[in-house]
């Protein structure tokens, strides 16, 4: 018995040391085994090489789990949108951009959505979905992912695979561009720090402001919107006297509350602490700190009027960062064809906004995550009209999207040397309305802002964190050039 | 005879199986080579070290994905050069290997020795709590872990292709099964056994009952840092929500689909596990019965629902039984 099963090890050893014969003899100079499963281009699935002939295939990469599971619906649409606008893309289904969409074709090249990438807001599964798309489905474009670290992996995986072509959809870290610099990853959109440009200049010059304290999330989102502000209000000459970093998911901030200074020791506050932990920190500030004064605040993305709801009206004051798009009182004809576009294309799609229930398109195409993947979607047309639909010769047609600048409805947007969007940022501020009703209100938009902010950040620095950047006064190419809004219309 | 039959089938059959696996390369486009089958051994080589545990050492493991993530980790701090994450050691590759596999043995061999006194559900509560704080100390001690992991991690020169990390998961999964296999008649495996089946009598006979656990622990742990290798040279990158609760019970549901109490079984839950996330959405219709991807989780719980009420033993358990039944009902058939 002992004898068979020493049999057995051995022809198991046996066909272990011919594995690692066929491992280690296929190795010739050129670094490759020859295998079928040897390719690490993309399209290897089903050998095609990719961006031959046969047209456009498209990946959406979105996040159907997760944190920002709810706004799957609305990334997906907002690249077929853009493909609807301006490629004669007709969806498959009336209230649901998910089903994909037919038909859309640009100087003669046919765009064929391949797949939808499902990810849950980790790196790990969108680099598993990225490879399902490019190596089994055979996409040579991707339009995604969406949140930070996501973008980091994907941009890594563009590099390691020059042959396909990455429009970012609306992840918002600084790295994905500034760091990594795939020669084929297009961010036509901001980044987290981007997004709180020119709320410094306006803090300190126009409201007074000279020391602020900040509050962010323990993390990369949280890090780069904050590192953003502290950029831009140290560079002005104002002060951070404290940094406080409350990890994603707190529900009680008490105790980081407490670590703040108090009102009268300071000029005023910075949140960028996101999901439900906005209105919790701010409720744990007026049971520690008093009420609040709208004044005395300004924030990310996170805050928005619905916190008047549990907060009440004290927080009208509060200054408000950007988000890729506008806030609704901005209403320019471009702005309002984009909105009606939309509404055209579907009868209702269950946007984020509208809690996953049936609602008018335009009200998820208001919003940032769908108007990031809808950029992408412009870029993808327009740098197929520019290079007159032929992708053949890759390097020229990553060149032409380089040389991309889109004249998009809520501003301008063209690329910096590393390939991520110089933008318009809009600010704008909780107000109270004739009705009493707390209301967001455009105040500024500050144009052209790109992701160094003067130098604080280049490919040497580190990435944003607790203690970086620090604060230093410099010149921002932005300050005093902000646009005023006034009751929704840009001066000038 | 027929114990003899088995005896000699079920090796040679596994070596058949090895045989085709070195053949598939040829065979099988690129994508299930090296998406599907490499995750599959490396998923596999992971939740090995947890049946090995468990059949060996009566150990149920809950932080054998800490001992994948911690190799992983610490061999992206050691091999990266430049760049905004991680230690930036710049070492050598091979070094960096080095460095990761004793990392992650020393740390095995301190959360093993911790671990060694404790037995059942309290062990498999301890090693939860390992778990639970490593993802922690990975989150929070932003220095090793990026901020939000460690990116751009490359293979060695000598793994380049990815064909080639194929065969080295392959090559490290045969060995963890011979010698996992091997190892069982050793002196120590018997007093392994023996441990798990009555420590108190062990410990009577002079058996030093926790440095067996430990020694276990650590044996399980270095295997699991190699997995975890292969995992960061496949994926690229590994941040702190890799090896979070979540990818932690999906480990050891890994092993329960296969059969917590067969080594091959490891390999099996992976195939399957890696199967369903792949490919169910390409079924036809599929998604119009509500099983879209955010829905994957719930049928993979439903197969571990379903295997654990019809075999515990997992899918090695079922495909036991089945050749055994249906030679029963010949015999029975010829009776009659």
């Amino acid at each position: 018995m002992s004898r068979q099963r020493r049999r057995a090890s051995l022809a198991l050893s046996v066909t272990a040391g011919l594995a690692l014969l066929a491992a280690g003899c296929g190795g010739g100079d050129d670094d490759s085994t020859g295998l079928p499963a040897d390719q690490e281009s993309a399209g290897g699935g089903d050998g095609s090489p990719a961006g031959g002939d046969e047209g456009i295939r498209l990946g959406i990469l979105g996040q159907c789990e997760g944190p920002f599971g709810g706004f799957h619906e609305d990334v997906v649409a907002g690249t077929t949108l853009a493909l609807a606008q301006f490629a004669g893309a007709t969806p498959n289904s009336s209230t649901s951009a998910l089903e994909g969409f037919s038909g859309a074709e640009v100087a003669g090249t046919p765009i064929e959505l391949v797949g939808i990438g499902c990810g849950d807001d980790t790196a790990d599964r969108i680099v598993q979905e990225v490879r399902r798309l490019v190596e089994q489905l055979g996409a040579n474009v991707i339009i995604g992912p969406l949140s930070g670290d996501e973008g980091i992996a994907i941009a890594e995986y563009a590099k390691a695979n020059p042959e396909i072509t990455v429009f970012a959809g609306i992840s918002g870290s600084q790295e994905q561009t500034l760091q990594v610099q795939a020669p084929n990853y297009f961010r036509f959109y901001g980044d987290g720090a981007i997004w709180s440009a020119g709320l410094g200049d306006l803090l300190h010059n126009q409201e007074g402001w000279d020391t602020v304290a900040v509050i962010a999330d323990d993390y990369s989102f949280g890090h780069t919107s904050a590192a953003g502000f502290i950029a831009d209000f140290c560079a002005v000459g104002g002060d951070v006297v404290s940094r406080v970093f409350p990890p994603l998911g707190t529900t009680d901030y008490s105790s980081y509350i407490a670590q703040l200074p108090n009102p009268d020791e300071v000029d005023g506050y910075f949140w960028a602490v996101g999901g439900t932990g906005t209105q919790a920190a701010l409720e744990a500030f007026v049971n520690g700190k008093g009420d609040l004064t709208g004044d005395q605040h300004a924030g990310n993305l996170f805050f928005n009027p619905n916190l008047a709801q549990a907060l009440g009206t004290g927080i009208a004051g509060a200054y408000v960062g950007g988000f890729a798009t506008l806030p609704g009182d901005v209403q320019t004809p471009e702005i309002e064809e984009y909105l009606a576009a939309a509404d055209a294309t579907w009868e209702t799609i269950p946007g984020s906004l509208s809690g996953n229930e049936p609602a008018p398109p335009s009200v998820a195409a208001a919003f940032g995550f769908f108007y990031g993947y809808y950029t992408a979607g412009v870029a993808l047309v327009e740098s197929l009209e520019a290079v007159g639909g032929d992708i053949s010769d890759l390097d020229a047609y990553h060149a032409a999207i380089s040389d991309l600048t889109l004249d998009l409805p809520y501003g301008e947007i063209s690329l910096d040397e590393n390939r991520s969007g110089i933008v318009d940022v809009g600010l704008s501020r909780l107000v109270l309305d004739d009705a009493g009703d707390v209301v967001q209100e455009t105040v500024a938009i500050v144009p052209g802002v790109d992701q160094t902010f003067g130098g604080t950040f280049s490919p040497d620095t580190p990435s944003p964190g607790r203690d970086f950047p620090a604060c230093e006064e410099r010149d921002l190419p932005w300050v005093g050039n902000a646009i005023p809004v006034v009751d929704g219309v840009p001066q000038g | 005879m027929n114990l003899r039959a088995r005896l000699t089938g079920e090796p040679l059959a596994l070596a058949g199986l090895v045989l085709f696996l070195i053949l598939l390369p040829s065979l099988a486009t690129a994508f299930f080579v090296n998406f599907v089958m490499t995750q599959t051994l490396i998923l596999g080589l992971a939740a090995a070290t947890i049946v090995f545990l468990s059949r060996y050492g009566g150990m149920t493991s809950l932080a054998q994905l800490l001992m994948f993530g911690i190799a992983g980790f610490m061999f992206g701090n050691a091999a990266l050069d430049g760049g905004a994450r991680g230690l930036n050691l710049g070492w050598h590759p091979w070094a960096a290997v080095g460095f990761a596999i004793v990392v992650t043995t020393l740390a095995a061999v301190v959360l093993g020795a911790i671990a060694s006194r404790t037995t059942g559900i309290y062990f498999l509560m301890l090693t939860l709590v390992y778990g639970v704080i490593g993802y922690f100390v990975f989150a929070q001690i932003v220095e090793i872990s990026g901020p939000g992991g460690i990116t751009s991690i490359q293979r060695p020169d000598l793994l380049g292709p990815p064909v080639r990390l194929y065969y080295a998961g392959l090559l490290l999964s045969v060995l963890a099964y011979v010698g996992f296999r091997a190892l069982r008649r050793t002196a120590f495996g018997l007093a392994l056994q023996g441990v798990r089946d009555d420590p108190v009598r062990m410990a009577s006979l002079g058996f030093n009952v926790p440095l067996h656990r430990t020694l276990a622990f650590v044996l399980a742990g270095f295997v699991a840092g190699l997995a975890g290798l292969l995992n960061v040279w496949w994926n690229g990158q590994i941040d702190p929500a890799s090896i979070s609760i979540g990818p932690t019970l999906i480990l050891l549901i890994i092993a329960v689909i296969g059969g917590i109490s067969s080594l091959e079984g490891a390999w099996l839950g992976a195939f399957v596990y890696v199967l369903v996330f792949t490919y169910l959405r390409d079924l036809p219709l599929v998604d119009r019965i509500g099983i879209t991807e955010a829905r994957f989780n719930t049928v993979i719980g439903v197969i571990v629902l379903a295997i654990m009420v019809l075999s515990p033993e997992g899918l090695t358990g079922i495909a036991r039984r089945l050749p055994v039944r249906t030679i029963r009902k010949e015999l029975g058939g010829t009776r009659a």
